[in-house]
Order: structure tokens, then sequence, then C-alpha cells
């Protein structure tokens, strides 16, 4: 094998290892980045915008507000936005919309929202309106 | 001395074999109570538990492996490249005092000092000699850097799962390696070989273990420094 063929394979390898190290997170983007717009947007339909939440973000959600959620997901600061970058690590996700920015875990069924509205806080965890 | 005949493969490899057996053993004991421990935080967190196959793909698993490893590979590394220049006296792990260094090629076979039966690359000189000669403690600091690497970067994937699943931002690789979670990983796995090594130096001064190839012979003094047996 030549000296190029060689260091291709090589880094194909490379790639491979942290690609298995890093968790394989790429192939999961286009699929995170389908579930927190669709959470956020104002047009799509309120009860299948809330089957996009964690159960236990759902059962958050309605017990603070004390309404069902595709009642109160109209009252919820969701700006939605442009897609600006997406982060995703295992089973964890975060999505910065230029509106908003969002968490999201795998469960079986996909990809759902742990938490959203979610405000920088410095040093600190981000401040979320919707989180467990 | 004449060279004992073969007794067989499975007699003549059973160190290795059943070292190698309980590797793979411990290394399955591992996967198992590691799957079993996260998904008892999953369930804590409000989250589902992940299967056996999610689990030994994940980068937890992958930095809890790795991080094991290179410390071992960082011991024996560190351990072979003293034992040239440093001696504990009366120890099993150490050569004589007055025989530190790399010694005479006379003494090491080296070359035109060859026998019939050494290695090809002890005979040949040249490059070949110069790293045959060096070739253990080299391939131990080759496979300590590659997995400490490999333990950064499931270190760093494994981290960032957490940052996230505690609303923080993720951080690149490079701020991964000022964190504190890499240098408390690598440091609680370097300790612990460093005692090890410190330990049997030490120890196999004083005390004994009959027939072991790590300790001296029962009846031979404290202060006689490199037999075994």
């Amino acid at each position: 094998m030549g000296r190029a063929a060689r260091f291709r394979r090589s880094a194909a390898v490379a790639a491979a290892a942290a690609a298995v190290l890093g968790g394989c997170a790429s192939t999961q983007q286009p699929e995170v980045e389908r579930v927190a717009t669709a959470f956020e947007d104002p047009a799509g339909d309120p009860e299948t915008r809330c089957d996009l939440l964690t159960p236990a973000a759902l059962s958050a959600l309605e017990e603070q507000a004390s309404q069902p959620c595709d009642e109160a997901i109209e009252d919820l600061p969701l700006e939605g936005g442009e897609v600006e970058s997406v982060e995703v690590w295992g089973g964890d996700a975060q999505v910065r919309l230029s509106g908003d920015t969002l968490f999201l875990a795998e469960t079986s069924t996909g990809w759902r929202v742990a938490a959203a509205a979610c405000q920088p806080n410095g040093e600190a965890p981000y401040d979320c309106e919707v989180e467990p | 001395m004449t060279e004992m005949k073969s007794r067989g493969f499975l007699r003549d490899n059973g160190l290795s074999l059943v070292f190698g057996a309980l590797f793979v053993a411990t290394l399955v004991g591992q996967a198992i109570s590691g799957t079993a421990d996260f998904n008892a935080q999953q369930i804590a967190e409000g989250l589902e538990p992940v299967s056996f196959a999610e689990y030994v793909t994940s980068s937890s698993f992958g930095v809890d492996v790795m991080e094991n490893w290179q410390s071992e590979y960082l011991q024996f590394f560190l351990f072979i490249y003293a034992t040239v220049w440093l001696v504990q006296l009366g120890s099993t792990e150490s050569k004589k005092p007055g025989e530190e260094g790399k010694e005479t090629d006379k003494e090491q076979k080296v070359g035109r000092h060859a026998d019939e039966d050494s290695p090809e690359w002890a005979k040949v000189g040249g490059w070949r000699t110069a790293l045959f000669s060096r070739s253990l403690g080299t391939l131990m600091a080759v496979l300590f850097v590659l997995t400490w690497v490999a333990s950064s970067v499931a270190g760093w994937a494994a981290y960032n799962s957490e940052q996230l699943s505690r609303r923080e931002d993720p951080v690149t690789w490079p701020a991964y390696l000022a964190e504190a979670d890499f240098w408390n990983r690598s440091f609680q796995n370097w300790q612990s070989e460093m005692l090890a090594v410190g330990s049997m130096a030490v120890f196999s001064v004083y005390l004994r273990h009959r027939g072991s190839s790590e300790s001296k012979p029962v009846g031979v003094a404290h202060a006689q420094t490199g037999q075994s047996g």
C-alpha cells in the first residue's frame, strides 16, 4: 500500500475511532433539528407540539400551568427562529435557535424536548421556563 | 542452561491465557455493572434506560475503559524506563546496586556478542538493533499516549453529555483538557499505579511468596537484590 493510501486509511480509522468514542453524534443532527423546530413552530398543532416533550417535561408544564399542555403551550415564550447551532452528545442535545435555546433527550420513541425557553445564566445552568 | 522441552501450548502459555481470560471476564463484568449503574442514573433523572449494546458503544463506557488502560500503560512505561537507572536494594523488581544504566553490549548479547538463538534484530546491528533494544518501553509509551488520547476524547464526549443533561453548554476538546474532570480522572488512576509499583518494590524486599516469580526464594536474605523464584 502506498504512503498516501496508508495515511488515508489511518486518518479514516482515527476519524471512526473518534466517532465511536464520541457516540456517533453527527447522524442524529437532522432529527434533533426537526424536533426542535417543530416544537417551537407557533403555527404547529399544539397537540403535536406537546407530544414532542419528554414525559417529565410535559407533566411539569401541566402542573405549573394548571392546564393541559395544548392550552398552556400557547402562552409559553417560545420564540423559535432559525437554527444557529446544534450540539449532540450521546443521548443529550442542545439546539440554539435565533429566538430560543432548547435541550433535548433521546427516548425510545425518538428525540424529545427536555427543556425549552432557556436563558443563559453565566456559569450556572440555563434558566428554563419549561423543564422537569 | 538447557532449554526445557515444550510441555504443550496450554502449560507453556498458562500465565497469558489465564490473565487473558480474566481480562475478558472482568471487562464483561464492567460492561454489565456499568449498564446497570448508568440506567439507575437515567431513571433517577426521569430518562429512559438504555440497552446493553447502547451502553457499551457509549462514550460513558469508553472513557471508563480507556482511563484505566492509559494508566496501566503509563505504569509499565515509567517502570521499564525507571528500572534502567534506579535501583531498590533487596527488591525482586530491581537490578543490583552498581548495575545502573544500559550495560555493555556483551552483557546484553547484542551485535557480535549475540548467541545463535538470539533474536534476529539483536544480531543485525544498525537501526534494527537500536529499535529492538528499546521496543518494550517504546511500545508501552506509544500505547500510553494512544489510550490517554482516547480517554480524553471519550471523556470529552461523556462530559458534554452530562453538561447538556445539567442544562449547561458543552465544551471544545481543548477546553476539556483543562477541565478538572479530565485531570481528576487521570490523577485518580495514576496514583494507584504508582502505589502498586512502589508497594511491590518495597514489599518484595521483606516478604516472600514461595514459588512465585515475583518473590525471592523464601530463605534468601533481604539485602539480596534482583533474584526471584
